[in-house]
């Protein structure tokens, strides 16, 4: 009779809609700070506008990096922070959700009839993001332009998918590092350290020994972030299997990360008795 | 046709690993053999049907929250059956989501920020209600509690009587079959735990939601619920009606004085009165004293000693001005079953017939 | 109350206070050691981004006609970064963090009603983290550097020196940061302002490409600023082989103005602003 699973029958707008109504309670209680607001995008971007001033200074002595020119190198950086915005803007409550899970206070997200990650990332949302995402196209155009890269509907669209693809990688990683807080006490710290890898994923594979393109590719991905999808633009004689398979890489290891995480909010015990 | 939840021998077992802190810890715990095995609920069988409500009493630790868990679709079950609206919860989890409500006790789950009426809105596209039940029902629920009022309050402006009256009706809004009250009137004061309970047993009879009450309040056991379970040690030690419950106490009854003045009965007191009430009455050993508001309560084992007895020998001790007897409280009652009293009878094999008695009323 | 004249070094009684401030230390360092995993992970953190850097600057140097650009070879660039990450570990103080949390919490309100002065007491406090990473980060770094360069760095008069820089360069991190914190109190933000700091500290110190590449123009300006004298300062006391006493002398004349210049301004600055605190209750 009723051990077969059931779906419950709404519409396609259901979760968009539910995304929509939650979202705007995080922004409209935000909307208290806007100095903190505009002051944090401020900050973001003077990370961002860094790294660009030191690829410039870099190589106002030298001519290359193994190769990359420096038009070469802003792209692969301008893709690299576009492929990390939408797991700043839209994950971010992976952050604190050790702190739900300690307090025991994460249940009252279990008893909602919908998913239950959905539910849990959609309360969060984090704008200051934006700048970044503005700087990050800015410069992709700007690199783009000088690198003389053709614009076609193709081209759009090509670059659409990869940056799409590539933004998995980052949100996989971090939902991952955030889940361990259902097994281990320490998580925030294991979240930091992964968050340091986002920096490296603006260089190219081809500055590290086989042994590190290895650990980057399979082990800690982020030459799928921003390296393997550029190869499309920038060397396309060059295409390695890797840039092909990102799409797929991006696909699964978002979903083993989201089994992870689903399964760590559904067999831990919680507090209380 | 079935009852509305059914517990078929039902057992939970967790494996705790004894986790240890700092970085050798962490490390260790990766590959740590060192489990424990608690037994939270331990062969539990019960069955509501529609439209009742239960209290669920217990000891901190004794696993009701756990029961809970499982009935909600939280934890699945070591051993046995759970059907909640004829599913098993932790296979169904939305789905059974969508047909019960829950509420904890100082743990809102409204949104903090926003002004309440935006929960409710929220909630209403979250469980596909219709615009006629909606309107329905916040109707029914400013006619009960003028709930809009609050409207444009954000929550973390409320007070917790506010919040948790709040977090009540958003229980009920999507008409629910089953609600799921966790201390629901925990850290309120007295005319707010009345004016909940009135809203709880309002919405349990005109909407005919099965509730399940866990509680340590007896006020609101008395008030609200002829039938309890009480579990101990992850074990089900008794479900029926509270008055067969008294009925095995009936020995006991409760003598209560008023003294003149306001003096405060303290621990001292208590202990002076008991001290001077054994010289006067040997057979008062196990006499228990205790207050309730300005009245000093005494619960009388009348097998062993007659009330009156008791009565003669405070009136030479203190000064009496008004004095009532009364069986013994709900209260007394469940402190005697957590302390181990071996006179309460198993848990029956609930009948329908006995069922709908518990039930009805 | 306010009894912060100055710099109040001597108590009433005309001494020191050393001890006082010295158990303000051990607390640090106590604190600092109970955050073990995390202590490890950032060391590992630490090793991952040198080994990155290493890759990327031999990418670098191979692309370059000649092996010497701007008076540093590949092995010049590579200590003096990993030099620079070492000091940057053992210099974090997160007093911006701090500040900016207390100030948004109110609990700031509380350290008026401390005897102490709250310069020197977080100060102190800090240091304690200093040390652990001293011991844990930039001596062990220093080591494996000489080791894996053929003991390429000096070890004489300059390590003296490089100390004396060492604790100016800490003072003069810890002003900063304590400028920025009371910036914080206007603005009841501090991790936009936080990342804006540590930006501008990073990228002007050297820290991140070294000075030696920057153009000329810009490389002029820079050395005129405070930002200079926490990395590049101490490092090129370490690393160099030709430079003389007056060499040393001048590089921490140079830390020691600012280090003046900027504790007294934070002092200011911080007086100044805590009446909007003790105005407004926090």
């Amino acid at each position: 009779m009723a051990d077969k699973k059931e779906k419950l029958h709404r519409g396609i707008l259901y979760y968009p809609r539910i995304y929509r109504m939650i979202i705007t309670q995080d922004i409209k209680s935000k909307m208290h700070y806007r100095a903190d607001f505009f002051i944090s995008i401020l900050g973001m971007l003077a990370t961002n506008i860094a790294g660009f001033v030191a690829f410039w200074l870099i190589f106002q002595s030298f001519p290359s990096i193994s190769g990359w020119s420096y038009y070469e190198m802003i792209f692969m950086y301008a893709f690299s922070l576009l492929a990390l915005t939408p797991a700043q803007i839209f994950f971010d409550n992976n952050w604190t959700l050790r702190f739900y899970v300690l307090s025991g206070d994460f249940v009252k997200y279990c008893f909602r009839p919908l998913n239950l990650f959905f539910y849990f990332i959609s309360e969060v949302i984090d704008l200051k993001g934006i700048g970044q995402l503005a700087f990050g196209s800015i410069m992709l155009v700007y690199a783009w332009a000088h690198l003389g890269l053709a614009v076609n509907v193709q081209m759009i669209l090509l670059l659409i998918a990869a940056l799409f693809s590539a933004s998995l990688i980052m949100i996989a990683m971090m939902t991952i590092a955030s889940a361990t807080c259902f097994w281990i006490i320490n998580s925030g710290i294991v979240m930091v350290f992964l968050f340091r890898f986002k920096d490296y994923a603006k260089y190219p594979m081809t500055i590290f020994n086989p042994g590190f393109q290895f650990v980057f590719t399979f082990l800690i991905p982020i030459g799928f972030i921003s390296y393997y999808p550029s190869l499309f633009f920038l060397r396309t004689a060059e295409l390695s299997v890797l840039s092909w398979l990102s799409p797929v890489v991006a696909v699964l290891f978002f979903l083993l990360a989201y089994k992870i995480w689903m399964r760590g909010a559904t067999k831990y015990s919680g507090t209380g008795s | 046709m079935g009852s509305i939840i059914e517990m078929d021998n039902v057992s939970k077992v967790f494996r705790v690993l004894n986790r240890h802190p700092g970085f050798k810890g962490t490390v260790s715990d990766l590959f740590s053999r060192d489990y424990k095995n608690i037994e939270a609920v331990s062969h539990i069988s019960m069955a509501i049907e529609e439209g009742e409500m239960v209290g669920y009493l217990g000891p901190n630790g004794a696993g009701k929250s756990t029961t809970i868990k499982m009935m909600t679709g939280i934890l699945e079950p070591t051993d046995g059956r759970i059907l909640v609206n004829g599913r098993v919860p932790y296979e169904n989890r939305t789905q059974n989501a969508q047909n019960i409500g829950v509420v904890f006790g100082q743990r809102t789950q409204l949104w903090w920020s926003l002004p309440v009426i935006e929960s409710f809105r929220i909630l209403k596209e979250m469980y596909s209600i219709p615009d006629s039940v909606y309107k329905n029902n916040m109707a029914m629920f400013d006619q009960l509690v003028g709930v809009s009022e609050l409207y444009n309050k954000p929550v973390r402006q409320m007070s917790l009587g506010q919040r948790t009256l709040c977090d009540i009706l958003a229980s009920f809004l999507h008409d629910p079959r089953v609600v799921f009250l966790d201390e629901p009137t925990i850290g309120l004061d007295v005319s707010m735990k009345s004016k909940i309970r009135d809203l709880i047993s309002v919405l349990n009879r005109e909407k005919n939601t099965t509730v399940v009450l866990t509680t340590h309040d007896m006020g609101d056991v008395e008030a609200l619920c002829k039938r309890i379970m009480i579990v101990d040690h992850g074990k089900l030690i008794y479900d029926d009606s509270i008055q067969q419950l008294k009925q095995f106490f009936g020995s006991y009854r409760t003598l209560k004085i008023l003294m003149p003045g306001d003096a405060q009965i303290t621990d001292e007191k208590m202990e002076k009165y008991r001290n001077d009430l054994l010289a006067q009455c040997p057979d008062s050993q196990n006499v228990v004293f205790g207050t309730d508001e300005e009245w000093l309560t005494i619960l009388v084992p009348e097998d062993q000693v007659p009330l009156m007895n008791i009565l003669s020998g405070m009136q030479t001790i203190l000064p009496i001005k008004d004095m009532r007897i009364e069986e013994i409280s709900t209260e007394s009652v469940i402190r005697k079953i957590y302390e181990g009293d071996e006179r309460i009878p198993q848990p029956v094999e609930r009948t329908g017939a006995a069922a709908g008695e518990a039930a009805g009323g | 109350m306010d009894n912060s004249s100055g710099r109040l070094l001597f108590n009433n009684a005309g001494r020191l206070p050393f001890r006082r401030y010295l158990s303000l230390t051990r607390g640090g360092i106590l604190e600092s050691l109970t955050y073990r995993t995390g202590l490890f992970l950032n060391l590992l953190g630490n090793l991952v981004y040198m080994i990155v850097m290493f890759f990327l600057w031999r990418a670098i140097y191979a692309s370059s006609p000649s092996t010497i650009v701007n008076g540093m070879t590949f092995r010049d660039t590579l200590v003096y970064l990993t030099m620079a990450g070492a000091i940057f570990s053992t210099l974090e103080v997160y007093l911006v963090w701090k500040m900016g949390r207390d100030i948004q919490s109110g609990q700031i309100s509380l350290y008026f009603t401390k005897p102490m002065d709250f310069f020197l007491r977080e100060f102190f406090y800090v240091s304690g983290n200093v040390v652990i990473q001293l011991f844990l980060t930039l001596v062990p770094t220093l080591l494996i550097v000489c080791i894996f360069t053929g003991w390429s760095i000096p070890l004489g008069w300059n390590l003296l020196f490089f100390t004396a820089s060492l604790f100016l360069a800490l003072l003069l991190n810890f002003s900063i940061d304590f400028i920025v914190g009371t910036l914080c109190l206007y603005t009841q933000s501090f991790w936009g302002i936080n990342m804006v700091k540590e930006v501008i500290i990073l990228l002007l110190s050297g820290a991140t490409v070294p000075i030696a590449f920057f153009p000329d123009t810009f490389r002029t300006v820079v050395l005129y600023l405070p930002f200079q004298a926490i990395y590049n300062v101490p490092l090129q006391i370490l690393v160099s082989h030709t430079y003389t006493w007056a060499d040393y002398a001048r590089g921490l004349g140079v830390q020691l103005f600012w280090v003046v210049v900027l504790v007294a301004a934070g002092r200011l600055f911080f007086r100044q602003s805590s009446k909007i605190i003790t105005v407004n209750g926090g």
